[in-house]
């Protein structure tokens, strides 16, 4: 029987998230709040900006609220309100990926107002949003979380997730592809990047994607070809996947949003095991300014220098 | 035209069709993706599954050559694509969002400009539409005036029927050519009961109404409201059936190389940007204003017709859970 994964605390969250979001905004802590409401579609929740207080109450959490909603705080996506402090409802992943932006400048901890949510998953991108969490519809990056409980924040609800083991999908998977001949490996990723039609939804809902031009945006000189081609799209996943090592956070939303289901991140989740093995890095709550491709130690590896 | 055929004998015509070099384009699984894409064999067809990309590229592809330039000394030559070389093709198992969606794309591809490239695919395509059997809660149809028993732009129309096999329904000239070429694998209709088909659960859209509220409301702050979590991608535009947005570009070489023509999507911040520097459409709300004038507004002042077929894709895959049903909805009762 598929192991059930218990969400009832979902509802206490929501109700605590509200109360919080009521407050805040009330008291003119914040200029508007990044957070979940429900969608038309049974179960389904989708991001909102709220700025008033009687609007609080369509804050929700739940395992449809998939989003990592950091992006709506970066350059590249400018239409949230500027002025002020913003509130913003996250989850544990969410949070690093929020850590990382600071390290890199791209946001002040001071003008952000953290609503940290106790999770113990959201699902699957494949899975109907009203199903029930379990071991086989949960995204498979809560299969390896860490972070259920988000620290740091300026408000947490009390309620503690239940997390049972889970098999860790992304450690599976990358231990199949490594047990590959570099040809088998290559001819993987071929027929997954064949499929990629360059509709760039894993760029764009990327946190740490936040060029205000993107190199593949350019046309002068062409970096990277712009046809869904196999030149193209070899060469974007390439640079996609080496300009986010050492920094993704792995919120996975690159994958969960690719409409063509390729895999994303198992690149970044093989880059972040490299970052591990070669400079003892990993993306957590903290921020850090000096990201490990970012700094220079004499006790960096060298062995790539023949 | 009426006629059956078992699934025996559609599979039997699928490999015939294959073995004389028709290219047979069906829904099929790529790495695990349902696409329509060419088979090798009738194994291969799913039906279960809406393919993730719509019907549209079989005459549209996402990426095509128009023409390739070499160079030499000061000599250039240019050579065109020839469309008549293209197969002849047997696009099978469309759901009616996807067949209906061909006709809407004609109009645009032959007004003042003929596309030959779509064009001469197009004649050369014989479409067999599939009644739909399942639906879930992003679809549409019915809302749009479609329904999962539309038999718009399908040459020859299947339902499925209880006990396996299909009622076949001719609806142009292409589809009893393609009955008669093969009439030995279909037999007179036998009064099988057709499966239930899908049944949306949108109400009917007043499109008038909608329309006529976009006519006047190009600047509302409604705008705002509806696309200021939209993130820029071109996922919408992609799987859509009806949106038919393409970009040139010269790949190669100063030695040789091609012109391609490849999708584009106007939620992309690119698509209207201006040598000069300067964006008419500076906000994913106006880009996203956009796509529902073209679909609910433009498409109709131009041809007459709604850019949009309800089969949901755009709702299903959007990263941020735009909802066009609901967007629509809401100015229906505006």
């Amino acid at each position: 029987m598929t192991q059930a994964i218990d969400t009832t605390i979902y509802a206490a969250v929501s109700e605590a998230i509200q109360g919080e979001a009521q407050r805040i905004l009330s008291a003119g802590e914040v200029t508007a709040i990044v957070g979940y409401a429900t969608a038309r579609r049974k179960g389904s929740a989708q991001p909102i900006v709220i700025t008033n207080a009687d609007d609080a109450q369509k804050l929700i959490f739940t395992p449809a609220c998939v989003n990592n909603l950091a992006v709506y705080l970066t350059k590249a996506k400018k239409e949230i309100p500027k002025q002020g402090k913003i509130g913003i409802v996250v989850k544990g992943c969410d949070l690093k990926a929020l850590a990382g932006l600071m390290g890199e400048s791209q946001l002040k901890r001071e003008q952000l107002y953290l609503i940290g949510v106790p999770c113990a998953g959201v699902l699957a991108s494949t899975i109907q949003p009203d199903t029930q969490l379990t071991a086989d519809t949960i995204a498979p990056k809560c299969t390896e979380c860490d972070a259920h409980l988000p620290q740091g924040c300026d408000f947490v609800p009390a309620q503690t997730p239940v997390t049972p083991e889970l098999e860790k999908k992304y450690a599976a998977e990358i231990a199949r592809l490594e047990a590959l001949t570099p040809k088998e490996r290559w001819a993987y990723w071929k027929e997954q990047f064949s499929k990629c039609i360059k509709c760039y939804a894993c760029r764009q809902v990327c946190p740490f994607c936040f060029c205000e031009q993107c190199l593949c945006d350019r046309n002068k000189p062409q970096m990277v070809d712009t046809t869904p081609r196999p030149a193209g799209n070899t060469a974007w996943h390439i640079v996609r996947a080496m300009h986010l090592a050492g920094r993704c956070a792995g919120c996975a939303e690159c994958e969960r949003v690719c409409p063509m289901d390729i895999p994303l991140n198992l690149l970044n989740r093989k880059m972040a095991k490299e970052l591990k093995e070669l400079y003892d890095y990993e993306a957590g709550f903290q921020v850090n300014e000096n990201g490990p491709l970012n700094s220079y130690t004499e006790k960096d590896d060298q062995s790539f220098i023949k | 035209m009426q006629k059956h055929i078992t699934q025996q004998n559609l599979n039997t015509l699928l490999d015939t069709l294959i073995k004389e070099g028709k290219r047979v384009v069906a829904p099929r699984l790529n790495a695990g993706t349902p696409l329509y894409e060419p088979l090798t064999s009738s194994a291969e067809m799913i039906t279960d599954q809406l393919p993730k990309r719509s019907g549209k590229e079989a005459f549209f592809p996402l990426c095509e050559d128009i023409m390739s330039y070499e160079k030499e000394g000061q000599q250039i030559k240019l050579t065109d694509i020839d469309p008549a070389r293209f197969p002849e093709t047997v696009l099978v198992g469309v759901r009616p969002c996807d067949a209906a969606a061909i006709p809407v794309l004609d109009a645009v591809f032959s007004w003042d400009y003929k596309d030959e490239f779509f064009l001469e695919r197009r004649n050369k395509t014989t479409v067999v539409g599939v009644a739909c059997t399942t639906a879930d809660d992003a679809c549409f149809c019915t809302a749009v005036g479609l329904s999962p028993s539309d038999t718009k732009g399908s040459d020859l129309f299947l339902t499925p029927l209880e006990g396996g096999g299909y009622h076949c329904e001719t609806q142009s000239e292409k589809g009893e050519a393609l009955i008669n070429s093969h009439q030995e694998l279909f037999s007179e209709p036998n009064g099988s009961k057709t499966v239930p088909l899908a049944r949306p659960q949108t109400e009917k859209f007043d499109l008038e109404k909608v329309k006529k509220w976009l006519d006047e409301h190009f600047e509302d702050p409604a705008w705002d409201s509806i696309a200021t979590r939209c993130v820029g991608c071109g996922a919408c535009a992609f799987v859509c059936p009806a949106c038919h947005c393409f970009d040139i570009v010269d790949e190669g070489t100063e030695k040789s190389g091609k012109r391609r023509k490849n999708w584009d999507a106007c939620g992309f911040w690119k698509f209207t940007h201006h040598a000069s520097g300067h964006n008419p459409r500076d906000g994913q709300p106006k880009r996203y204003r956009n796509r529902i004038m073209h679909k609910f507004k433009y498409y109709d002042d131009k041809f007459g017709q709604t850019l949009c077929t309800g089969c949901g894709r755009c709702i299903r895959l959007c990263p941020v859970g735009i909802d066009i049903a609901q967007i629509v909805e809401e100015l229906n009762k505006k």
